[in-house]
């Protein structure tokens, strides 16, 4: 971890690597919180901050193989007004047509409207899952969602948002 | 009046839930990772004890509730739905609100969407 300020675009804010256990998420999230409150001066940022790391986390945890690899990755980088919020993690490849599918989804629609969407979907599927996470993170969080696919099967969900 | 008696509140991690006559109050932190289990089927008993108390009106404050999951607030979408289900006598369900808790102010008004005649928004002074 570095202080604002010193960092180049290489050099993350904050990495943290962690095994996909959900118990994690909870001390996670509020450092996360702290370190946004106390870096960026805005509880504004550390509030969304909160939303975009405990949903991620928790659809890292939640879809992870659980295999041997299956470390998480937590990293914050800021530049200038910019700031990411990303978490790498190896999903089941069974996910992964859902979650593209979600995200063009969501990109194709307003943040408010596609967290409406999801509300509705909720709404028709009483015993389906909650899947409000992603649209949460945009509507909510003030992000714009990207996923990079790595090597091995790795994954990287990026948040862009702006620190104010 | 809410029949409060027989109302068991479960034990889960961070929030504390509180009953009265009027509903429930919330209080903490939602983040375990299936509250459909615990709370949601709390909130189902509660819900129903509501339609057998003819209630008109049922009070979930969740003022003090200051962060959640999305499988949290999945649970007051459900709520919403249950109260507006057809051809049953149901009552109207008021979600006392902070307005400048962000998932409160971002969250509810989508939820009332779901079920504009049967939910009421109040932010709560």
């Amino acid at each position: 971890m570095a202080e604002h300020g010193e960092t180049t675009p290489s050099r993350p804010l904050v990495l943290m690597r962690f095994r996909p256990v959900w118990t994690y998420i909870d001390g996670v999230r509020e450092f996360c919180r702290f370190f946004c409150a106390t870096t960026f001066k805005t509880t504004d940022l550390a509030e969304r901050a909160s939303v975009v790391v405990q949903e991620t986390l928790e659809n890292a945890v939640k879809y992870s193989t659980g295999g041997d690899d299956a470390e998480l990755e937590l990293c914050i980088e800021s530049h200038g007004e910019k700031i990411e919020f990303s978490v790498s993690s190896v999903p089941d490849p069974t996910h992964l047509p859902t979650l593209r599918a979600e995200l063009s989804s969501i990109a194709a629609q307003t943040p408010e409207q596609a967290y409406v969407a999801a509300f509705l979907r909720a709404a028709a599927e009483p015993d389906g899952a909650s899947r409000l996470g992603l649209a949460r993170i945009v509507h909510e969080g003030r992000t714009a969602l990207s996923m990079q696919e790595e090597a091995g099967g790795r994954i990287r969900i990026t948040a862009t948002g702006t620190v104010c | 009046m809410l029949n409060t008696s027989s109302l068991r509140p479960p034990d889960v991690a961070n929030v504390e839930v509180r009953l009265s006559p009027e509903g429930i109050t919330l209080l903490g932190s939602i983040t375990t990772k299936e509250p459909d289990r615990s709370l949601g089927a709390f909130f189902r008993t509660v819900h129903d004890a509501a339609l057998r108390s003819g209630l008109t009106e049922l009070r979930v404050d969740v003022r003090g509730l200051g962060f959640v999951n999305s499988s949290a607030i999945r649970l007051f979408i459900d709520w919403a739905i249950w109260v507006s289900q057809p051809a049953r006598t149901s009552y109207r369900l008021r979600f006392v609100r902070n307005p400048n808790v962000t998932w409160q102010r971002v969250s509810f008004p989508a939820i009332a969407q779901l079920a504009a005649e049967h939910v009421v928004i109040d932010d709560g002074r």
